[in-house]
C-alpha cells in the first residue's frame, strides 16, 4: 500500500501527468481512503517539489508540471473527499499584490487549499489594497493570502495590511503571505499572522490559521 | 559614513555578468583586473546567489572596499556579511534600475506597465528570455507541455522592452529582440524600446575610487555588518514603524 503512495509522490515530483491519475485510481480501488491518498501521496510529493524548488534543484517549468499532475490526481479525489465530509469549509481569499503580475505560486496555493477543504476565492493579480478590502467585506473569509514575486512589490503587502487596519477589518481575518522574496521575518515585520515558504506549506499555514491542524 | 580616501584602500568589484560589457567599457585596465563577474543564472536562485556571492567576498583576502554590481535581486543579497570589508551596493531592487539609469526611472516604468519583461544586451548575450526558454523546454518536454508552461509563465505580461544605453546598441540588438517580441505577441505583449542611461553604472565606477561621492543612491555595509533588505527601502511597510506618512508610496 505504502509503495503505491510512494509511487504517487514520485509521480508528482516527476510531473507524470499520464501515470498519477491511474495510480490514484488504483489506490482507491484497493480501498485506500481519499484523505490518505491526498495527504500521504499527493501532498507528500508537492512538499518535496517545494523543497527542491527552494533549493534551486527544480525550476518553474517542473513545478508547473508537478502542479498540473497534482491537480489531476486531486480532481479524482474531490467528490469522494466532499462525500467523506472532508470539506470543512472555511473561505480563503487569495491575490497577488499591486504592481505584481505573477500568479503561479498563488494558483498553486489555491489548488492545495482547495484540496485541504477550503473554499478559495482567487482575486487575481495586480491588486490594490482596496480590492482586498472589498473582497473581505463581500466574502467574509477567515483567511486572506497575499503573494508577491518581486522585492519591489512585496512592500505593498505591508500597505495592504495597514489598509485592512484602517478599514477596521484586520481583526476579523488572519493574514498570510508568501512568494519567492518573502520570508518569516518580513511577514512578522508587516504584522502578518502566517507565512508560507512554498506553496505546499502555504496550505499547511492556512490550515493552522483556521485552527484545523 | 566616512570611508578611507581613494588610493589608500584596496578595491574590488563583484558584479553580475549582465553588467559585464557595460562595466568593461567603463573601467580602466587596473580595475578590470580586480573585477569578478558572476553567472547571470544565479538570479534564478537567490539562495545560490547568496552563497556564491558570500564565497567570492570571503575569498578576497586583503580587507578593502568591495563594490557590488547587484541590486536586492530577489533578496539574494540579503544576509550577505561584509566580514572584514566594506560593501557598497547600488540601492536598487535589480539591474533594471541600473540599466534605466535611476531608481526613479525604474519606479516610473513599474507604475506605467507592471507586467514588463526587460531585455538588455547583457541578457540577450548571456541570459535567458521567453524564446530561448521555448526552445529549451520544447527539447525537454515536447511542444504541447511547453506551450502550456510558457502560457502559465507569460500570459499576464503586457510588454517586452529592449533597454540600451545608446542608440547603436538599440539598433544592434533590435533584430534579436524583435524575434523574441514576435514569439511573445501571442500574449498581447507590445514591443517597446527604451534608451536608458549608463549614469548609475558610471556612478558605480566612480565611487569605487572616490567614496566621497557615495550618497543615498548607494547602501554601505561596514565591516562586521550584514546587508539587510530594509536598507533598500524608502518607505514604511508596517503600521508598527514610526514613520507612517510614506504609506502608499515606495518611491
Amino acid at each position: 500500500m505504502s509503495e503505491l503512495l510512494e509511487k504517487i509522490a514520485a509521480g508528482i515530483i516527476a510531473g507524470n501527468l499520464n501515470e498519477v491519475p491511474d495510480l490514484v485510481q488504483n489506490a482507491l480501488d484497493e480501498g485506500m481512503g481519499p484523505s490518505k491518498i491526498l495527504e500521504n501521496g499527493l501532498v507528500v510529493g508537492m512538499n518535496e517539489v517545494g523543497k527542491r524548488f527552494k533549493l534551486g534543484s527544480m525550476f518553474v517549468p517542473e513545478v508547473l508540471r508537478s502542479a498540473r499532475t497534482m491537480h489531476a490526481g486531486q480532481e479524482l479525489l474531490r467528490p469522494l473527499l466532499a462525500e467523506a465530509g472532508a470539506d470543512l469549509g472555511g473561505k480563503i481569499v487569495l491575490g497577488t499584490v499591486q504592481g505584481d503580475l505573477h500568479d503561479i505560486g498563488k494558483n498553486l496555493v489555491g489548488m492545495m487549499c482547495e484540496g485541504a477543504g477550503f473554499e478559495v476565492i482567487d482575486l487575481g493579480f495586480n491588486l490594490e489594497p482596496e480590492k482586498f478590502i472589498e473582497a473581505i467585506k463581500t466574502h467574509q473569509p477567515s483567511i486572506v493570502g497575499m503573494s508577491a514575486l518581486l522585492t519591489t512589490t512585496m512592500r505593498a503587502m505591508g500597505h495592504t495590511i495597514k489598509a485592512m487596519e484602517e478599514a477596521g477589518l484586520r481583526d476579523k481575518i488572519k493574514v498570510m503571505v508568501g512568494g519567492a522574496p518573502v520570508d518569516a521575518e518580513f511577514a512578522k515585520r508587516i504584522g502578518a499572522d502566517g507565512y508560507g515558504h512554498n506553496a505546499a506549506s502555504g496550505a499547511e499555514t492556512a490550515k493552522k490559521l483556521a485552527g484545523r491542524s | 559614513m566616512k570611508l578611507s580616501p581613494k588610493n589608500q584602500e584596496p578595491v574590488a568589484i563583484i558584479a553580475c555578468k549582465v553588467l559585464q560589457s557595460t562595466l568593461e567599457e567603463m573601467l580602466p585596465e587596473r580595475l578590470r583586473r580586480r573585477t569578478h563577474f558572476l553567472d547571470y543564472d544565479l538570479h534564478r536562485s537567490p539562495d545560490r546567489m547568496n552563497l556564491k556571492l558570500q564565497a567570492t567576498i570571503d575569498a578576497i583576502e586583503i580587507p578593502g572596499r568591495i563594490v557590488l554590481g547587484y541590486g536586492l535581486c530577489g533578496n539574494g543579497i540579503c544576509g550577505i556579511k561584509a566580514g572584514k570589508h566594506t560593501l557598497i551596493i547600488p540601492k536598487v531592487d535589480d539591474c533594471i534600475a541600473l540599466l534605466l539609469g535611476s531608481r526613479q526611472a525604474y519606479m516610473r516604468e513599474v507604475h506605467a506597465a507592471p507586467g514588463t519583461y526587460y531585455l538588455s544586451k547583457g541578457w540577450l548575450e548571456s541570459g535567458s528570455h521567453p524564446l530561448k526558454e521555448y526552445h529549451e523546454y520544447t527539447e525537454k518536454y515536447g511542444a504541447e507541455d511547453t506551450a502550456w508552461i510558457m502560457d502559465q509563465q507569460y500570459r499576464n505580461y503586457e510588454r517586452l522592452v529592449l533597454i540600451a544605453h545608446n542608440q547603436n546598441d538599440l539598433n544592434e540588438y533590435r533584430p534579436q529582440a524583435l524575434e523574441v517580441a514576435r514569439y511573445c505577441r501571442q500574449w498581447g505583449m507590445r514591443y517597446e524600446e527604451i534608451l536608458g542611461s549608463d549614469r548609475y553604472i558610471r556612478r558605480l565606477t566612480e565611487i569605487i575610487e572616490d567614496p566621497d561621492k557615495i550618497d543615498d543612491e548607494f547602501v554601505v555595509v561596514p565591516p562586521g555588518s550584514i546587508n539587510r533588505q530594509e536598507l533598500f527601502w524608502d518607505c514604511s511597510v508596517s503600521a508598527f514603524e514610526s514613520s507612517k506618512k510614506e504609506m502608499g508610496s515606495c518611491e
